[in-house]
């Protein structure tokens, strides 16, 4: 089976370059999983986990905070708005900041989209942490 | 005796010299370390900014772009929006002196066309200079010189296009200096908005069978925004590795100045010394063959 080459930029940097064989990430409308020749697409990404496994045996997860991916002849382009490599969250930071937005979300004067959103940020980030 | 006096006032500015020699040379190192994190800076973000637009100029090849709202060429160009790029703070040479040089000549280009001009400023020393020339900045941001972040960038850049797009702004530059090498930054001025189309020209058609998600005119729609914000991301790194070459070098030439003025006053100051050194023996001597005399 074919590899796919894999890049994961983001603006302030390039966090990922290699092949792969497999990739899933989150779409706006769903989940997506991508092998060396799938149709070509281009897809917004919401706040999404990304997994790539690698072509030689390994994996790499990352949290993406909304951005594109771009495939087309076996070439994967994630371009992030924001992303950051499994290895440099922290799960109890993360955590705790979680346990602090589920007791804010209900609250009176909260704005509830952003603080669901920011929850759901911080979910994606544990789920990458904990693979 | 009149020479000690003048040789403890030596002394003095030899050290009060040597001290600012400390300084300088501090500044100086400081700068030339950040010229590497900056210049790695603007490496690190090129791949971003060539994938977007590659991305962009695939779906322009088959999509109509001229219609979005950030590339529609308002009708009538009345009030035009400038960006630009300074340093927060000084000792940098002509750096900032520089980008307002070409700012001015902008802003009188347009003045002349009987165009009204806001100004979005990016650090302290523009606000100082247009203030003192009766221009209030419609938004200033400042602590972001030095180390530009994506976020700050983005602000600027939403800031404008929020702008752009209610029609409070017919046509955006982006000042800002261009690092060409650490010997030679150029100042200089780009048109940010509205984007020219001609930008996303010449991309290899994305065939049919592209699967979108949602569908390509709201991908772009999100896409032009971003690649605006990449740009002016590009310019602010771009600026920053500037000023600190600039003040690397402003710096260097200081501290090579100091050691001119340390050498030239220790020079007078041992001439001093040496001078009342011979008349204190004559005076000895005189003083001793007077007695002897007797």
């Amino acid at each position: 089976m074919g590899t796919i080459h894999v890049e994961v930029v983001s603006p302030e940097k390039s966090l990922f370059s290699g092949d792969a064989e497999e990739v899933y990430a989150r779409s706006l409308d769903g989940e997506i999983g991508i092998l060396a020749g799938h149709q070509p697409a281009l897809l917004a990404l919401d706040t999404s986990p990304l997994k790539v496994k690698l072509a030689d045996g390994g994996e790499e997860r990352f949290a993406v905070h909304s951005g594109f991916l771009f495939f087309r002849d076996d070439r994967l382009v994630i371009l992030a708005d924001r992303a950051e490599p499994a290895g440099a969250i922290d799960r109890n930071r993360a955590e705790a900041r979680l346990r602090e937005l589920e007791q804010r979300s209900g609250g009176e004067d909260e704005d509830e989209a952003a603080v669901k959103a920011a929850i759901r940020r911080q979910q994606v980030r544990l789920d990458v942490a904990s693979g | 005796m009149a020479g000690s006096g003048q040789i403890r006032q030596l002394r003095r500015r030899i050290k009060s010299v040597r001290s600012t020699q400390k300084i300088t040379r501090a500044m100086e190192m400081i700068a030339a370390s950040r010229i590497m994190k900056a210049q790695r800076r603007v490496g690190e973000a090129r791949p971003y900014a060539e994938q977007i637009h590659e991305v962009i100029r695939g779906l322009a090849a088959s999509n109509a772009v001229s219609d979005h709202p950030l590339l529609a060429e308002h009708d009538a160009i009345d009030r035009v929006g400038l960006v630009i790029a300074t340093s927060d703070r000084g000792l940098a040479g002509a750096y900032n002196a520089n980008v307002l040089k070409i700012a001015d000549r902008a802003i009188r280009q347009e003045e002349e066309q009987g165009r009204e001009v806001d100004l979005y400023l990016v650090g302290r020393k523009s606000e100082g200079y247009f203030k003192y020339r009766g221009r209030t900045p419609t938004q200033l941001w400042t602590g972001v010189s030095d180390q530009p972040t994506y976020d700050d960038a983005r602000a600027v850049a939403e800031t404008v296009m929020d702008a752009y797009r209610k029609g409070e702004l017919d046509r955006v530059w982006l000042i800002y200096t261009d690092f060409k090498s650490s010997l030679t930054q150029v100042p200089h001025r780009m048109q940010l908005l509205p984007v020219e189309a001609e930008e996303f020209e010449g991309g290899s058609e994305i065939p049919a069978e592209f699967m979108f998600e949602p569908d390509p005119d709201d991908i772009l729609a999100l896409l032009i925004p971003r690649y605006v914000e990449a740009k002016v991301f590009h310019g602010l790194l771009e600026s920053a590795a500037s000023e600190h070459a600039s003040r690397q070098r402003a710096m260097k030439a200081a501290t090579d100045n100091a050691n001119d003025v340390i050498n030239k006053l220790s020079r007078v100051m041992n001439q001093a010394r040496q001078d009342q050194i011979t008349t204190e023996i004559s005076e000895i001597v005189g003083g001793a063959e007077a007695l002897s005399g007797n």
